[in-house]
């Protein structure tokens, strides 16, 4: 089974301090730091998985900067054969939409049985680039897998609905598929696996080896183009408790005990 | 002349670093600093990814890689946490090494994949009660019966002694021999020999997950293929050792620098004193800087020990400069966070303070700073 | 004049809260488009549904097939097709829900017609439409233009908008499309829905829950924040982070993808606040936060926050009730 995933390189946010920077339209990257997004995590590793299950190959790509050579490497340390990078200025600020089209560009040249990626990106969370890739390359595709098995040539997947309830579906093949944390439990790089990743090369390749044009990327080929970045205004006006970890347990027992939950 | 490490080098680091990250919680961190046990199934978890075989050929299911990467592992190991770094670095100390170098062939495929894959746990044990930096003589016996060899005597201060499955143990074997340390021969040993005994030592001041031990030897009976390399050569085979692992211990001694640097500087930013983070305090950002100067500066001595160790023949004055710089830079750096960390410094809950208290064996173990300091010397003597 | 289209989202034999959330903005914004708030509605049996819906839109679109009696996107996105190039609608609004997430990209995609995803506020500006939606797990809000159009496509956050309804029905004209599906869709079938297992505990009716997030580190903690909860006679509930990692079983989970609680006291202990959560618990009567980075989003929704090591918090903070409750007892 030959499986191309797709993967972001983007900065660890969740307990970082963000700043936005001079432009208005961005963060500040300085001291951020950068890794495979999070849902693409669990989608290389189900690839892995099922690699070693079935034979195959498993081919990572990502749309980014020069940076995004970091996460490649590591797709193919823990177990990817091969690796792609599509890096040219002309597609920065390029959205989901533009970014859809690039791996289109090149994946369609490309054999594959299932393309896999995150259910979404840490950074904009836009949730697109599946299924418009799918869209693009005529194939069906599912969002948010949960599981994933193959019979007969067809795969049936679990997708996450609301509220813990989930629904089956079956999808032929090939088909695209977005993945939610939680199908599996990501491996570590090992040592092993770098050794075997360094006899590996990532291609490189831009705009003029893609076949798309100029407009069709970056801003121009986006759906999307941001004016600003603010910090989002707060719904409560939390009144922050202070003091050593003593004083603060003490005020939280008293407001506990005003509202009689002690 | 490139100061650049490799993008394999780069991302050896990164893995490494990951595993940490991951693994060695703050909480497990504390926990096995208390309860001073073997950190075992962290210990197989790691080997399983190959961080602690990394200079063990990959014939006998190692990584085949130098000191210089094995120095980024056991750094990033214990910037995360020193105790738990120390202990999972150390699991199969020194025994692969000597036998790589001395071993025959069939000692080398018997002891060392098992070592390399993390399944077994091995001990070197060289110091002896009245014997600490000098080794030049034993009190430990070996005396030659029939096919095997007798060993009888004690050992001091061994790591891993108690846990350990394999051993190597140092022992004087022709007590005539002038100077003494030419008599001295190195024997292989294994867990459960009539005559062996481990006893766990207790309540030391820090790396307390690695555990240490003495060893009652008496009778103990090794076949005569147990020798390692030749006989009588056990002092240099010994010091041949120090060579590569001293520059580990300026590695580890690198990366306890760097985490209670990190753990201070963020304190320092969020820490607010008179109305602001008491980095705006030069009292306080100065220090910061030595801090980073010093960690810079024993890295930098640690990486070039490392580099001429893979690439040229072993540098003793290099290794020593490396080990007693950067033992001494993370007792100083270690000390500095504590100061800026201020009272909290001085709670475990904090961290810095197990730092510190890791930091000192840099200074002791592997050669104290001072027989480093007699190497160096004997170094520029010559020169 | 030209529709402002929201599709009705209903799974199980209920129209979902979400559809009447894009109603009420749809409104909104067709006043000031001069538009009109038109309701899609696809499935099978669902007259009634239209019939609700035509109090909240001026028009309702109904179409009615066997093969909708499902939610499939590859059937929805035909017959989306077909409505949205025969009524050309100003913008079409879907629910940012598991749902929309399968139909919305690929449906835009197929019919170049630009989109933004996940929005929390939707404007038109002069010439512009413009949209508001987060970036970074919530910590940064961004507002974006779509690329110029003659129609548009968003989804939107669930609760992101208040469901309000007309102060008079709009008493919508039903139209009843006939379905274009003329074949099965094989590429892809709807089999089953599966329940969540059966859990011990029902968190959505407890009266306190601990709630904890990634800051808990390692499962090891995890007994820790239990006392804390037992002891203030709750249970322990969390985010998606826990369940993923299988430190706690899935019925424990607060969110979207999980329950949505309203206890009468909440505490989130290193929870960051990615809407996710939020939105499952941002209704409990009292909610404290605990969380080490003051800029956590978790403190735009708390009552109380404390920005400290929930280590250090959480054992004294437990000591204090219990010892509270023992003299009590004595007393």
């Amino acid at each position: 089974m030959d499986i191309i995933v797709c993967v972001k390189h983007v900065p660890e946010t969740a307990e970082a301090e963000l700043k936005i920077d001079a432009t208005g339209k961005g963060i500040e990257k300085a001291g951020l730091v950068f890794d495979i997004n999070e849902w693409d995590d669990y989608a290389l590793e189900e690839a892995v998985r099922m690699k070693e299950k079935f034979g195959g190959t498993v081919t990572a790509i990502t749309v980014g900067p020069e940076d995004s050579e970091s996460t490649l490497r590591k797709c193919l340390a823990r177990g990817a054969d091969k690796a792609i990078r599509l890096t040219d200025p002309k597609f920065a600020s390029s959205d989901a939409y533009a970014t859809a089209k690039i791996l289109h560009s090149v994946i369609k040249n490309l054999h594959f049985d299932l393309i896999l990626t995150g259910a979404q990106a840490g950074d904009d969370g836009s949730a697109v680039v599946g299924p418009v890739l799918a869209e693009l390359l005529g194939i069906p595709h599912a969002t948010m897998v949960k599981k994933i098995e193959f019979t007969n040539g067809k795969a049936i997947v679990n997708r996450e609905l609301e509220g813990g309830l989930e629904e089956r579906l079956e999808v032929k093949l090939p088909a695209l598929f977005t993945v939610q944390t939680g199908i599996n439990e990501p491996r570590y790089v090992s040592i092993m696996g770098i050794r075997k990743a360094m006899q590996k090369e990532v291609k490189v390749m831009g705009l003029a080896d893609i076949g798309l044009s100029e407009n069709d990327v970056g801003e121009a080929g986006s759906w999307l183009r941001i004016e600003k970045l603010y910090v989002p205004p707060v719904e409560k006006q939390t009144e922050f408790l202070k003091g050593s970890p003593d004083e603060i347990a003490t005020k939280i027992v008293e407001i506990l005990k005003s509202r009689g939950l002690i | 002349m490139d100061f650049k490490l490799t993008e394999e080098q780069m991302e050896i680091k990164r893995a490494a670093r990951e595993f940490a990250e991951k693994e060695f919680t703050p909480e497990l961190a504390l926990e096995y600093d208390q309860k001073e046990e073997f950190p075992m199934e962290l210990y197989r978890k790691a080997a399983k990814l190959g961080f602690t075989g990394m200079r063990i050929p990959q014939e006998y299911d190692g990584q085949g890689y130098g000191v210089l990467e094995e120095c980024l592992v056991v750094e990033e190991f214990c910037r995360v946490d020193p105790g738990l770094g120390v202990a999972v670095s150390l699991g199969n100390l020194m025994v692969p090494d000597v036998l790589l170098k001395h071993g025959t062939e069939e000692q080398k495929e018997k002891y060392i994949p098992p070592l390399a894959r993390g399944d077994k746990i091995a001990a070197a044990a060289f110091t002896e009660p009245e014997h600490g930096s000098d080794i030049t003589k034993m009190d430990t016996t070996a005396v030659k019966v029939g096919d095997e060899w007798v060993i009888n005597g004690s050992k001091q201060f061994i790591t891993n002694a108690p846990i350990a499955d394999t051993f190597i143990i140092l022992c004087q074997t022709d007590p005539n021999a002038t100077p003494p340390h030419r008599g001295q021969s190195l024997f292989l040993a294994e867990k459960g020999m009539p005559g062996l005994e481990a006893t766990k030592l207790q309540g030391k001041m820090g790396i307390r997950p690695c555990v240490t031990g003495s060893l009652a030897l008496s009778d103990l009976r090794v076949p005569a293929n147990n020798l390692v390399g030749e006989l009588n050569r056990g002092f240099y085979y010994a010091l041949e050792l120090f060579d590569g692992t001293r520059i580990t211990v300026a590695a580890q001694a690198v990366g306890i620098a760097q985490g209670a640097f990190e753990k201070a500087l963020n304190h320092a930013k969020t820490r607010r004193q008179f109305g602001q983070p008491i980095i705006n305090f030069q009292g306080v950002s100065f220090k910061l800087a030595e801090m980073a100067m010093k960690i810079e500066s024993a890295r930098l001595l640690t990486y070039k020990a490392a580099w001429i160790y893979d690439h040229e023949k072993p540098n003793p004055a290099a290794t020593s400069m490396a080990k007693a710089y950067a033992s001494r830079v993370a007792m100083e750096v270690t000390d500095d966070a504590i100061q800026i960390f201020g009272g909290y410094g001085y709670l475990a809950d904090y961290h810095v303070e197990r730092f510190h208290r890791c930091a000192k064996i840099t200074e002791i173990y592997e050669g104290t700073n001072e027989i480093q300091k007699l190497t160096i010397v004997n170094f520029i003597q010559k020169q | 004049m030209a529709e402002i289209f929201v599709l009705a989202e209903h799974r199980q034999g209920q129209l979902r809260d979400i559809t009447f959330e894009m109603l009420t903005k749809a409104r909104e914004l067709a006043e000031k488009a001069n538009a009109e708030p038109a309701a899609v509605i696809l499935g099978k049996n669902v007259k009634d549904y239209a019939k609700n819906l035509a109090d909240y839109a001026k028009k309702v679109l109904l179409v009615e097939d066997e093969k909708l009696e499902n939610f499939n996107s590859e059937a929805y996105q035909k017959v989306l097709s077909h409505l949205i190039k025969d009524y050309k609608p100003l913008l079409t609004i879907i629910g940012h829900t598991s749902y929309g997430v399968e139909l919305a990209p690929r449906l835009a995609a197929a019919l170049n017609i630009p989109l933004a995803t996940d929005c929390i506020d939707l404007a038109f500006e002069g010439e512009a439409f413009t949209i508001t939606r987060q970036m970074y797990s919530g910590k940064v809000n961004v507002k974006a233009a779509l690329r110029k159009s003659e129609s548009y496509m968003v989804t939107v956050r669930q609760a992101a908008f208040q469901a309000q309804k007309p102060p008079t029905p709009l008493n919508g004209q039903i139209v009843e499309v006939p379905s274009p599906l003329t074949e099965e869709i094989v590429t892809k079938r709807f089999l089953e829905y599966v329940l969540p297992p059966p859990g011990g505990v029902d968190i959505t009716a407890a009266e306190v829950l601990v709630g904890i997030g990634r800051g808990i580190k390692d499962q090891s903690n995890i007994p820790m924040v239990e006392e804390l909860a037992k002891t203030l006679g709750g249970v322990l509930a969390c985010s998606r982070p826990i369940v993923d990692k299988g430190w706690l079983p899935s019925d424990r989970q607060v969110g979207t993808s999980g329950k949505t609680v309203k206890p009468k006291l909440y505490i989130a202990l290193g929870i960051s606040g990615a809407f996710q959560h939020v939105l499952g618990m941002k209704n409990s009567d009292l909610i404290i936060a605990v969380n080490k980075d003051p800029k956590a989003p978790i403190f735009s929704f708390s009552d109380y926050g404390v920005v400290e090591d929930l280590f250090k918090v959480v054992p004294v903070l437990k000591n204090k009730i219990s010892d509270l409750k023992a003299q009590k007892g004595i007393a």
